[in-house]
Formats: C-alpha cells, sequence, structure tokens
C-alpha cells in the first residue's frame, strides 16, 4: 500500500467486459483509498461515482442479507458488501475482482445466474405442508431445529455453486445450493414428502455427484455446511421409505406439546 | 444410485484384497517370485480369492472411470452410452481374466 | 480456482485413479501371457524384473497407497461428521500415505538397487 498522508492507497484491478464492445474481458486498475472499515462494494461504489461510471456490479441491501454482491476476491469467493478491504489485499498489497467463476459473463462483475435457478427450483424449494394443518402452530422441539444445522439461513448468493469445482466441469450437477436446500425441506418435521424428495435427487447427477471437495463450505458467507448437508442425504436416499413412513408418524403429533424423549428422524438423520 | 453404492463396496473390498495382495504376491522376499506365484495359483483357493479380487478391482475401476469420464459436461450427455460400454468392458476383461487365473 | 485442501486431494485422487487403471489394464495383458504358455509369461515376468521396473513399482505403491488412504478418508466422512477437520484430515492422509510408500518402498529400492 502506498501511503498519503495517513491514509493509504490500494490498487484494485477489476474485471471489465462490455460485451457490446470487448472481445474478451481484461483486467483494469483503479486507485482507491483505504481506511480501516471501508469495504469493497465502498470501494466499488467510490470507482463507478468518482471514476468510471460504466462499471457493473449488483448490490442491494448492504449487509449480507440479500446474497447480491457475491464475486470473486483475489480467488475466493465472498460477499463484498461484508469484506473490508484491508483485509483482502494480496501479497504485493493489490485486490484483484473477478464475477463469479464458470457462470457466463452479462456484463464487467455481473453474471448470468439461470442455471444456479433452475437447480434451485428442481428440488422443490418450498414446503409441502401435511393435510392436517394444526389450528395455532406447528410444534418442533429445539433439538429438530437444530438438526437442520441453521440451513435456513441460506441467502442463494452464489458463493458455494461458483466454488464448486464440479459445476466448473458440468453444469448439469445440481449444486450444493440446491442439495442445501433440499436437506432442509426433508429434515423440516412439517414437510410431507420427504420420499419422493430424496427420490428426486436419487441420480447421478444429484447427491451423487458431490466429490467432497468442501470448496463450498469454505465460500458460504454464513457459515453453513453444504457437503454435511449432502452427506446426510446420502445416507438418507438409501432409506427414503423408511424415513417418509417416521415422517408421517411424526406428523400425527404436530399441534401437540413436544414431549419428545427418544429420537426422532429429524434428529438421527433418518437412522 | 448403485453405481455410487459398488464404488463404495467394491473400495472396501478392495482395502482388504490389495493389501492381501501387496503382502503376499509383492514382498517377501523383495519382489515378485515367479515360481511362488505359479505354486500359489496351484490351489483353487487362491484362484477364487484372486476371481473375487478381480471383479472388485473391476468394479471399482470402471465406475470410477465412468464417474471421471462424466464429470465433463461434453461427456455428460452420453452417460449411457459410458454406462453400457464401461459394463460391456468389465465382462471382457471378466472373461479373460478369469481365464488367465484358470490358466495357472 | 480455488485451491483448497479438499481440491488437491481431489485431483491427486483423480490422478491416481486414472494412472491406476492404465496400470490395471496393462496388468492384466501382462498376466495374460500365461494363456500363450509358460515360457510367454516368463518371458514377461523376466522384463519386468529389470531395475527400471522395479522402480517404477515404487510409483505404484505410492499411487495406491495415497488413493487407498484418501479413499478411507472419503469413507470416515460419509460415516462420522468430519467437515470440521477436513484440512487436519487431509495432512493426515498425506503423513500416513508417506510413511507407509516409505516404509515399503525402502525394500523395493534396495532390491533393484541388488539386481
Amino acid at each position: 500500500m502506498a501511503t498519503n498522508g495517513s491514509v493509504p492507497t490500494v490498487t484494485i484491478r477489476i474485471q471489465r467486459f462490455n460485451p457490446d464492445v470487448d472481445k474478451k474481458p481484461y483486467l483494469q486498475e483503479f486507485q482507491v483509498k483505504a481506511p480501516p472499515g471501508k469495504t469493497i462494494l465502498d470501494a466499488l461504489h467510490e470507482i463507478k461515482e468518482e471514476q468510471d461510471g460504466s462499471l457493473t456490479f449488483r448490490r442491494s441491501c448492504r449487509h449480507a442479507i440479500c446474497g447480491s454482491c457475491a464475486m470473486n476476491v483475489n480467488g475466493r469467493h465472498m460477499l463484498v458488501c461484508d469484506a473490508p478491504l484491508r483485509e483482502h489485499l494480496d501479497r504485493k498489497g493489490v485486490l484483484t475482482l473477478r464475477p463469479l467463476a464458470y457462470l457466463p459473463i452479462i456484463k464487467d462483475l455481473v453474471v448470468d445466474r439461470s442455471s444456479f435457478w433452475e437447480q434451485y427450483l428442481r428440488v422443490k424449494p418450498w414446503l409441502i405442508p401435511p393435510e392436517n394443518i394444526p389450528e395455532k402452530e406447528f410444534r418442533m422441539s429445539p433439538a429438530e431445529v437444530a438438526a437442520l444445522r441453521d440451513a435456513e439461513h441460506c441467502i442463494m448468493c452464489g458463493a458455494c455453486y461458483s466454488s464448486c469445482q464440479i459445476i466448473a466441469l458440468t453444469k448439469q450437477y445440481i449444486g450444493p445450493h440446491a442439495l442445501l436446500k433440499a436437506f432442509l425441506r426433508v429434515l423440516d418435521p412439517r414437510d410431507s414428502a420427504p420420499a419422493e424428495r430424496l427420490a428426486d435427487l436419487d441420480r447421478g447427477d444429484g447427491v451423487y455427484r458431490c466429490h467432497t471437495i468442501f470448496n463450498c463450505i469454505d465460500a458460504c458467507p454464513k457459515n453453513l455446511n453444504p457437503t454435511e448437508a449432502i452427506e446426510t442425504l446420502r445416507k438418507l436416499v438409501i432409506k427414503r421409505q423408511a424415513f417418509e413412513a417416521a415422517r408421517a408418524e411424526r406428523q400425527r403429533r404436530l399441534d401437540q406439546p413436544i414431549e419428545i424423549v427418544g429420537e426422532t428422524p429429524a434428529l438421527s438423520g433418518g437412522e | 444410485m448403485r453405481i455410487f453404492l459398488m464404488q463404495r463396496w467394491s473400495a472396501v473390498a478392495l482395502l482388504v484384497f490389495l493389501t492381501l495382495h501387496m503382502v503376499v504376491v509383492h514382498y517377501p522376499p523383495g519382489h515378485i517370485d515367479v515360481d511362488r506365484v505359479l505354486e500359489r495359483l496351484d490351489d483353487p483357493l487362491w484362484k477364487a480369492i484372486d476371481i473375487a479380487f478381480l471383479v472388485a478391482v473391476l468394479t471399482h475401476a470402471l465406475s470410477g472411470a465412468y464417474m471421471v469420464i462424466t464429470d465433463v459436461q461434453r461427456f455428460n450427455v452420453y452417460k449411457r452410452v459410458f454406462a453400457w460400454v464401461g459394463a460391456f468392458t468389465g465382462m471382457l476383461l471378466f472373461i479373460y481374466g478369469t481365464q488367465t487365473i484358470l490358466a495357472f | 480456482m480455488y485451491r483448497s485442501t479438499g481440491f488437491i486431494a481431489f485431483v491427486l485422487r483423480r490422478l491416481t485413479g486414472v494412472a491406476l487403471v492404465i496400470y490395471l489394464l496393462l496388468h492384466i495383458w501382462v498376466i495374460g501371457g500365461i494363456n500363450s504358455g509358460a515360457e510367454t509369461f516368463n518371458d514377461r515376468m523376466e522384463f519386468l524384473g529389470k531395475p527400471f521396473f522395479r522402480l517404477l513399482e515404487i510409483g505404484l505403491l505410492a499411487a495406491v497407497v495415497y488413493h487407498g488412504v484418501d479413499g478411507i478418508r472419503l469413507l470416515i466422512g460419509h460415516y462420522f461428521q468430519v467437515t470440521e477437520y477436513r484440512r487436519g484430515l487431509f495432512y493426515a492422509v498425506i503423513v500416513v500415505s508417506g510413511i507407509l510408500v516409505i516404509a515399503g518402498g525402502v525394500p523395493i529400492l534396495l532390491f533393484a538397487l541388488e539386481g
């Protein structure tokens, strides 16, 4: 970092590509001041407002909940609204920004996420409620909720999807994001169709295409664990009929006070 | 998926078979002694073990090769073709290999 | 491309796997020499007894050991929740493989240098 008085200046290299004008992407350098606490997204806004108005990127909430601003920072995928500029400089003090990997580029840092969303829809990412919906509320024990391992925190940012080396090889693979969502629904005590969901995943491009590379865990800004979810799904796919029977049994008591003494299907991952 | 389970089961079987194979064939007294091989393979029990070993290794190798190939988008569309080619190759190699073992 | 320990393990597993498939095909063909008679078989075995091939055997040992030990790591991951220790497990695979390859490779090396 070069110092200019007390606030250092850093170099940011951003991958640019305007399909109307450019033949292929190229890296463009910008200089920005880097006071403590300034995020990479702040820097992008500053560049767009003061240096190059044509710079294009996705962003919305600025506080790591919408998932819009996931991009490739020095080779790793993360949310840039949540990333302090100073903490992500490489050894030469430079920050390199590229769009999410392995997806077609629309412009600059904006990518076409169609395959991401199509695969997501394949797992039917909505609750299929039981017929006997309780009058007041569905009752679940804290342990049953804990078994979901925070999977509901997923903000669909795409960091895991773009970090996955299998996605790099083939877009037929359903992807860690979809499998995490499927895991959430399968283990949800309110969901009444786990066997059908598990049958859909029992394919060469479903749970069995994951090769446990773990990049998804490293990339997730919410510290979620798609690989563990996929391993659990793999175990459940094999015994899906038994799991659905246990789920049907559990749903008979969904509106009753919790008296969980032994194991429920969700707690033991179906065992 | 059957292929995934076949891979895992054959892997576990190979952990046993391969350890046995390395210790019995490749080690004492330091490298392969052809006379000892001929003597060992005279015994029908060893022939049976080696045939089972052959089945395990062909299953694992061919299902592994299938996974590697179908991971690539370009080849993914021909999944079925590769699956049948793999099964057919496996059958051929099994027949040739078993014939070889029995020839000792 | 993000080169995590998981990625390196994956690439090594694939490379050793492909190498072993090729080796397997060659192995089946070589041993198949017995079908043409004991003399063909013995000729092939003598050819493979040369020091160069004995040294290649150490490479074979390394490939088999790495592939197998990494495979054990995958089996452990399937039955137990170990993603928290994923980096440590990878280093353990490297260390265990290294020990087994050295323990197994030294006798081969000595024998190859003798002959």
